[in-house]
């Protein structure tokens, strides 16, 4: 399936919005409000979603279509058409569409199951705003149906309703699990510090240091020194 | 709207395409699946964490109940989304100089694409059709793709390293440790929060402050 590669996986949502406002708010615009207020970096609540790798929230208000003057066909041959006939210029023009609901779009690049992954959503995505706490349910509120979402399971039936498999899904990066991947990134920090901090020193001296830094990063110890999701300082 | 995350910039383009033509680039897409070299222009991309393609014909956008209209479109459409580092400008255009044919290929048969090449006209298609962000996350704001590959082969060679020559007596040790050294010298790197992306990073930051100095609507 082309939603994955390896394990990971790429998540692709649009839930439809309801059409109507809250007294002159439209229910797209409270959503795409409620989204740009959501914390950010190590604050954000997908920093607590396991196995996110990278994630964004928008809103499709409509399509577009960049016009131009002329025909849309793929062969010209309403160029011959329009001669004969008015309607078949008129045809071979080009078309706008406009949407009849807006979209909350969700695309998530995760590592593992999709099931899992939802479940993890709907227990850990909290964050506060304005002293008041938030779960995953405020960001989908408006929406379509989403009021029978009423527990892990609903909310896990509804987001595979709203879900749009990929046609194609490109990993440039690797499959590992969040947590190996932090993992990894500490030790690609702290090593390089090490590297640097004892350049030029004696065999002995840089092996002892080496042994207490090894004590210190435990390089095979994934829930051990690591960086957090999300983290934006070193 | 944030389309930055720390290093990585989201991008998410919708283009229309004609409904009688989807099967083609489904096949297309099949194609580069079924024979990963043909992905390879793609991977020499390495700025690149995760990129989708995602088709949604004219009659697939979700229709969850009876009292949601239902959309009447003409065309099909082609969503994509990625993630990468660096700005907009150096994406585009390196997508333009690396594989303008490939480019071709995937939005050969999408309304009015130019072609990649030149590049103003696809600089223009791609900002028309362009969707900003309004919540973008990174689980590493601070690394590069490149970092996140690097990193894994660093924690390997650490490990192997650490078996292997922890012990040893110390001239043996130092031996190993210049060859480790050596072989990881183009994986080595501190990660912080760089000038270009920082300044548009500060400018989320200052943007989601400024959005919290505000009472909800």
């Amino acid at each position: 399936m082309a939603t994955k590669s390896g394990n990971a996986t790429a998540l692709t949502v649009l839930s439809p919005i309801k059409n109507g406002t809250m007294g002159e708010i439209s229910y797209a615009d409270i959503t795409r409000e409620r989204c740009l207020r959501l914390p950010i970096h190590e604050n954000s609540p997908l920093a607590k979603v396991p196995n996110t790798y990278l994630a964004r929230l928008f809103i499709l208000d409509d399509v577009f279509y960049e016009s131009l003057p002329g025909s849309d066909s793929v062969f010209n041959f309403s160029d011959i058409f329009s001669f004969f006939s008015d309607q078949a210029r008129r045809d071979a023009l080009p078309k706008i569409d406009h949407l009849k609901s807006k979209y909350l779009v969700f695309s998530s690049n995760f590592h593992g199951d999709l099931n899992e992954y939802l479940a993890g959503m709907w227990e850990n995505w909290t964050y506060n705003d304005q002293g008041i706490q938030h779960d995953v349910r405020y960001i989908w509120e408006h929406c379509v149906a989403f009021d029978e979402v009423t527990d892990c399971n609903s909310f896990i039936s509804y987001i595979k309703r709203c879900q749009l498999d990929a046609s194609l899904f490109f990993n440039g990066s690797t499959d590992d699990s969040l947590q190996e991947q932090l993992k990894a990134l500490y030790l690609k920090q702290e090593f390089t510090k090490f590297v640097t901090t004892h350049q030029g020193k004696s065999a002995i001296e840089i092996q002892q240091a080496f042994k207490r830094f090894i004590e210190r990063v435990q390089p095979e110890n994934l829930s051990g020194p690591s960086w957090v999701p999300g983290q934006s300082n070193p | 709207m944030s389309n930055i995350a720390g290093k990585a910039y989201a991008m998410n383009v919708v283009t229309p395409i004609r409904w009688y033509m989807v099967w083609i680039n489904r096949l297309i897409f099949k194609i580069a699946l079924s024979r990963p070299s043909t992905l390879k222009g793609l991977i020499t991309l390495s700025l690149i964490h995760y990129a989708r393609w995602v088709i949604i014909p004219k009659d697939g956008f979700p229709h969850l109940h009876p009292s949601q209209p239902k959309e009447n479109l003409h065309y099909s459409y082609m969503l994509f989304f990625s993630n990468f580092n660096g700005s907009w400008d150096q994406y585009v255009d390196s997508f333009t100089f690396a594989i303008p044919s490939g480019l071709d290929l995937f939005w050969k048969w999408n309304i009015r694409y130019p072609k990649s090449v030149p590049l103003t006209p696809f600089h223009d298609y791609i900002k028309y059709n362009q969707i900003d962000t309004a919540h973008y996350y990174s689980a590493y704001p601070m690394a590069a793709s490149n970092d996140v590959k690097s990193a894994k082969i660093v924690k390997k060679a650490l490990i192997d390293f650490k078996s292997a020559s922890i012990e040893k007596n110390p001239d043996e040790f130092l031996i190993d440790y210049n060859n480790l050294l050596n072989e990881l010298q183009l994986e080595f790197g501190e990660m912080r929060p760089t000038p270009i992306v920082s300044l548009s990073a500060d400018a989320v930051k200052q943007r989601y402050l400024q959005s919290q100095s505000h009472h909800y609507i």
